[in-house]
């Protein structure tokens, strides 16, 4: 895993946000503030680095007239989760 | 923050992530009712339900669809406002989406060759629950399709058995009780 990928799961927000994208298919904003517990702010711009990152979908479209948004993770973000996770779990096995 | 932190974030996150059982347990109860009370006013008015040579067919198809439309309409808003689909939650969804395609085609096919569709409907419905039972795990609804199996095989060993009564007591053992213990069921899975 290369280290920007790294450093981007190193934020908590972030991390959360991945982590729970890969357990579920898609999800709203307002699911994604209730699992990180944080500002809208904060996770506009986390996602959005996330996003240019290429590890999750932002995909938008409107609903009975309201603009609708989902977030969902790419081959990209899983792979990269998966390889991350793979990594914390070799290190505490180590110690 | 250490690695530690990021592995409990992780397992934290993951576990927050639950199939909502509810929504499931509502249609088994919703469509339970719906096809006992269908049944057990086909069985006790059968000169309204069969006052035509179509009106038994229409009966039966128009009013589940009114069902259908109804719980897919239930399923759209209860999804919309847990804000997430699950993996689970999607197989589940799919399973009982081709489940209620069957069952329209299963009516029509059925009663267009005269012939009665209660045990065919059965028999699917059976294996429907059985497979959602293994897969979210809840052995009330694992067993209400085992029993609903055991019953729908007997029915084809009774001769001149009413189909409307074994519509009643399968859906009743098969969906609504198993369906009842699924909307009580206090914890998500």
């Amino acid at each position: 895993m290369n280290k920007e990928t790294e450093k981007l799961l190193f934020n908590p927000i972030r991390l959360k946000t991945i982590s729970f994208l890969m357990t579920v298919e898609t999800c709203t904003f307002k699911a994604l503030l209730n699992v990180t517990a944080s500002s809208k702010g904060n996770l506009s711009v986390q996602l959005k680095k996330l996003n240019e990152a290429g590890l999750i979908n932002i995909e938008k479209y409107f609903q009975k007239s309201y603009p609708t948004t989902d977030y969902s993770i790419t081959k990209k973000g899983k792979d990269s989760f998966e390889e991350f996770y793979k990594q914390l779990i070799s290190l505490q096995i180590k110690k | 923050m250490t690695k530690e932190e990021q592995l409990s974030i992780i397992n934290d996150t993951i576990k927050k992530t639950k199939y909502n059982l509810k929504p499931l347990g509502y249609n088994l109860v919703f469509w339970g009712v719906l096809i006992i009370t269908m049944s057990l006013f086909h069985y006790f008015f059968p000169q309204i339900v069969q006052i035509t040579y179509y009106s038994s067919l229409i009966y039966w198809v128009a009013i589940p669809l009114l069902g259908m439309v109804y719980t897919t309409y239930y399923n759209i808003n209860s999804g919309n406002k847990l804000g997430y689909e699950t993996q689970l939650g999607r197989v589940i969804r799919i399973i009982w989406a081709v489940f209620g395609l069957s069952w329209i085609s299963i009516v029509v096919l059925n009663l267009l060759h005269d012939a009665n569709p209660v045990q065919d409907i059965l028999f699917l419905l059976s294996t429907v629950l059985i497979m959602s039972g293994v897969i979210i795990r809840f052995k009330p609804v694992t067993f209400g399709g085992v029993g609903l199996l055991i019953f729908t095989i007997y029915t084809y060993y009774v001769p001149d058995i009413n189909f409307l009564l074994v519509n009643v007591v399968g859906i009743t053992f098969g969906m609504l009780i198993p369906g009842l213990a699924l909307y009580l069921l206090k914890k998500d899975e």
